[in-house]
């Protein structure tokens, strides 16, 4: 008996101790040169013409070099482009691109390869295939100059060409039938398809020819998928990723405590999309003192608090703060005020009050619609809630509501902002309302000088927020986490900083 | 035998038949506008409905339902609309992640199971009170409380294990330990708890049976008794739990394999589910309605070699 036990507990020792071993073994961090991050999508795809990007481009910058690059500000840098001039029309951009660039496959890039790459993502089926709409043709003028022709100015083209646009694949991989899983690139990895679990972990082993070696700060890369936010938790606690993007801001003390440094942005905006400015499903949305109504309706301090836990900033306006289009003083434009609002709505002919058709879905917690309903509820609109399965976001691009709650991105540049919800063709202007001067102001903004496009765009913000074609609350900062040893610097306008940003701490 | 096992794969078929043709449809029915979720907010209408033709989603649901039926039938699941990977080849590469965790929590309840089991039917008193109350605790606690406390004392606080993640048993036996003790231990707990209230109810019944009194009065020791005679004949019952605990260790790794981000089938389940990627979805179904079937059909075959009173026929 008493040979048997001290057998056990040696027995049991050792299992704990190859446990030990084991779990040191799958650690993500270390010291060595394997940067590991966690990501809270896999890869849609890895084929460039119809890649995904935000959350989805670490994988994409893995293994495919962008014709340009933008830094963590936005400003644009060359990259396999090192030069590029636009015509005087600004529908043509010249880009001369490097010569001393070779994919894994041995296919040399050049200005055809650039072209064929640029045409692809325009006729592809990527998310963001909107940013190549305008292209109306690529040619290679010679081995290392492209000419971009394109059906009119594009002020936010450069910045597409630093994001999945701009990715290049060896034409080789054109015909392939692994075109999504196996990528063929020129980038700083190569993605090691054996050791991948497709939708779990993605394992990345450095390009021993890549043609910038100075950029690649590491030798192996993992990116490990973590769709429930405890597993994620769970995983910075066991230091088994040494960055992570987190999907809310509920663990951050944790994070903390298990010693990550939070590195916060702000990406997008919450609030009420007032979409039906013409009136046609409700006429009172037609009428702006209404629509002002609604924004003095909504304490956003205490929205920020309360929904959105303390993290962000209050504002009226959609535009980001880095762009030229900001303004500090709108972000306080609409201070809670529902004696003003009461007053606004009396004076449009609504003193009695008014009802509002809304969708709900369970994926927004029921707080939100609550708070939302109530105060409105406090100045006399009654919201009345629908509720919607999956269908939220096409009912709303579908014409189907005047106004919803939404969570909505700030896009990188005014264009994109206007051609994302504010000209009438815009997918975000479902009702397709035009508005003249909105429309004058988008032209400068396209059209004009560097100077005379930022001034419009100024004019254009204050604009939307006088007229009240918002109501937003506040916007929302995300967080990205990094070890001790690990260090970043986040992308303005992106949910995942640029896999370049990404050193050892020295 | 032969008509027995025949007659089992025939009504196993047209279960299959079943359950896919009713998931399709449900699938299809509640799962919105695929293309807007797989493009996203950014894209225009016109890309989603480009990708809805380029899906075939376009077409009326009957003629999707007949390709992809004539499709499955010769084994072709298509590919998933979300990461462009084969069907066959994600289920086949994460099923044996998940049959691991299954098998290796079926295998522990069984021998945990029977080892409570058998104590708390032959020593009873204060053993048996425990045994039960554990039993009933284990039963009672949900696998994901258990498998977050688990992570948080073993692999967080102590570092024996690792918090999340697998390791296969072919590329590091001692990772494997490392990943996939904590996942097993979580998905056994109420199968143990089950079995063992089974093992010790039929052993108690057993003891108490004529054929007991009779063996132990001819001079056989207690332990043979026990392990030839009583257990053969208490394991009847005991198999048929588990066989329903390891099918419904299946739903379990579901929630555990999301907790310890295993790559498995139910982890890909839920991911697969909540998008709306039914090629992987449908296969996910097919497969594991399959796997069901086939253990069923075991175990029927199992309770027959244990007890011969027991008649295929």
């Amino acid at each position: 008996m008493f040979r048997s036990t001290r057998l056990g507990v040696a027995l049991v020792a050792a299992a704990l101790a190859l446990a030990g071993c084991g779990a040191a073994a799958t650690q993500g961090t270390g010291g060595d040169s394997t940067l590991t991050l966690g990501v809270l999508v896999p890869a849609t795809t890895f084929s460039a013409q119809d890649i995904n990007w935000a959350n989805e481009s670490p994988y994409g910058q893995a293994v495919y070099d962008g014709l340009l690059r933008a830094t963590p500000d936005g400003d644009i840098e060359p990259w396999l482009a090192t030069k590029w001039t636009y015509d005087d029309a600004r529908t043509k951009l010249t880009l001369t691109v490097r010569t001393d660039v070779t994919f894994t496959d041995g296919t040399r890039f050049t200005a055809d390869v650039a072209a064929q790459n640029l045409l692809r993502f325009r006729d592809g089926n990527s998310p963001n295939k909107s940013d190549l709409a305008r292209l109306a043709d690529a040619k290679a003028v010679d081995e290392s100059t492209v000419e971009l022709t394109l059906t009119e100015p594009d002020p936010a083209l450069l910045t597409a060409l630093t994001q999945g646009a701009g990715l290049q694949e060896s034409p080789k991989a054109f015909t392939s039938s692994t075109i999504k899983t196996v990528p063929v690139g020129s980038g700083p990895y190569v993605l090691d398809a054996g050791a991948t679990v497709v939708g779990s972990s993605y394992v990345f082993t450095k390009n021993p020819k890549y043609w910038a070696p100075d950029d690649v700060h590491y030798d192996k890369l993992e990116l490990k998928v973590y769709g429930d936010a405890t597993a994620l938790l769970n995983a910075v606690k066991g230091h088994q990723v040494d960055a992570a993007n987190t999907p809310d801001n509920n663990s951050l003390d944790q994070m903390k405590a298990a010693g990550y440094t939070v590195n916060p942005l702000e990406l997008n905006w919450t609030g009420l999309l007032l979409l039906d400015r013409a009136g046609t499903t409700n006429p009172a949305l037609g009428d702006v003192r209404v629509r002002q109504a609604i924004n003095y309706a909504f304490d956003k301090k205490a929205l920020l608090k309360t929904v959105g836990k303390g993290y962000g900033t209050v504002t009226t306006q959609v535009f980001p703060t880095n762009s030229p289009a900001y303004d500090s003083s709108l972000d306080s434009y609409y201070d809670y005020d529902p004696t003003k609002a009461k007053q606004l709505l009396a004076e449009a002919g609504y003193a009695g009050g008014l009802t509002l058709r809304q969708p709900r879905s369970s994926l927004i917690g029921a707080a939100t619609y609550t708070l939302l309903a109530q105060q409105l509820k406090d100045v006399g609109i009654t919201v009345e809630y629908t509720d919607v399965a999956q269908g939220y976001i096409a009912d709303l691009v579908g014409a189907k509501w005047g106004s919803a709650y939404m969570i909505l991105q700030e896009e990188s540049t005014a264009w994109k902002i206007a051609t994302f919800g504010l000209l009438p063709e815009a997918a975000w202007n479902p009702f397709h309302y035009s508005d003249p001067t909105v429309v004058a102001l988008a032209k400068k903004i396209q059209t004009g000088s560097a100077a005379e496009a930022d001034q419009a765009a100024k004019q254009l913000n204050k604009y939307l927020v006088e007229q009240a074609w918002y109501a937003p609350w506040y916007r929302m900062e995300s967080s990205f986490v990094t070890d001790a040893n690990t260090e970043v610097t986040v992308q303005q306008g992106n949910a995942y900083p640029y896999l370049w940003n990404f050193r050892p701490k020295s | 035998m032969f008509t027995f096992v025949l007659r089992r794969l025939v009504s196993g078929a047209v279960l299959l038949f079943v359950i896919s043709t009713l998931a399709f449809f449900l699938l299809y029915l509640g799962s919105g506008d695929i293309s807007r979720r797989i493009l996203g907010q950014a894209a225009t209408q016109e890309g989603v409905t480009q990708k809805a033709h380029s899906l075939g989603l376009d077409r009326p649901i009957l003629v999707q339902y007949g390709e992809w039926l004539g499709n499955a039938v010769t084994g072709h699941f298509g590919a998933s609309w979300f990461t462009g990977q084969e069907v066959s080849v994600a289920v086949t590469s994460r099923l044996g992640v998940t049959l691991t965790l299954v098998l290796g929590a079926t295998l522990l309840s069984a021998v945990v199971a029977v080892a409570l089991g058998v104590l708390a039917a032959m020593r009873r008193g204060w053993l048996d009170r425990l045994v039960q109350f554990l039993s009933i605790a284990g039963f009672a606690i949900p696998g994901f409380l258990v498998a977050l406390g688990l992570v948080l004392l073993l692999a967080i606080n102590l570092r024996w294990f690792s918090p999340t993640g697998y390791v296969p048993f072919a590329t590091s036996p001692v990772g494997w330990f490392a990943t996939a003790t904590l996942p097993i231990l979580a998905l056994s707990l109420a199968g143990i708890a089950s079995v063992t209230q089974q093992v010790r109810g039929a052993v108690i019944d057993n003891l108490a049976r004529d054929y007991v009194r009779t063996l132990r009065s001819r001079g056989i020791p207690g332990s043979r008794v026990l392990f030839k005679h009583v257990l053969r004949n208490a394991g009847g019952p005991a198999l048929a739990i588990l066989a329903v605990q390891f099918v419904g260790m299946f739903g379990g790794a579901v929630i555990v394999e999301q907790v310890f981000a295993i790559p498995g089938l139910g982890q890909v389940a839920v991911t697969a589910t909540g998008q709306g990627d039914i090629p992987l979805v449908m296969g996910i179904v097919v497969v594991t309605a399959a796997l069901v079937v086939v253990v069923n059909l075991l175990i029927d075959i199992l309770q027959a070699w244990l007890n011969p009173k027991v008649r295929l026929s």
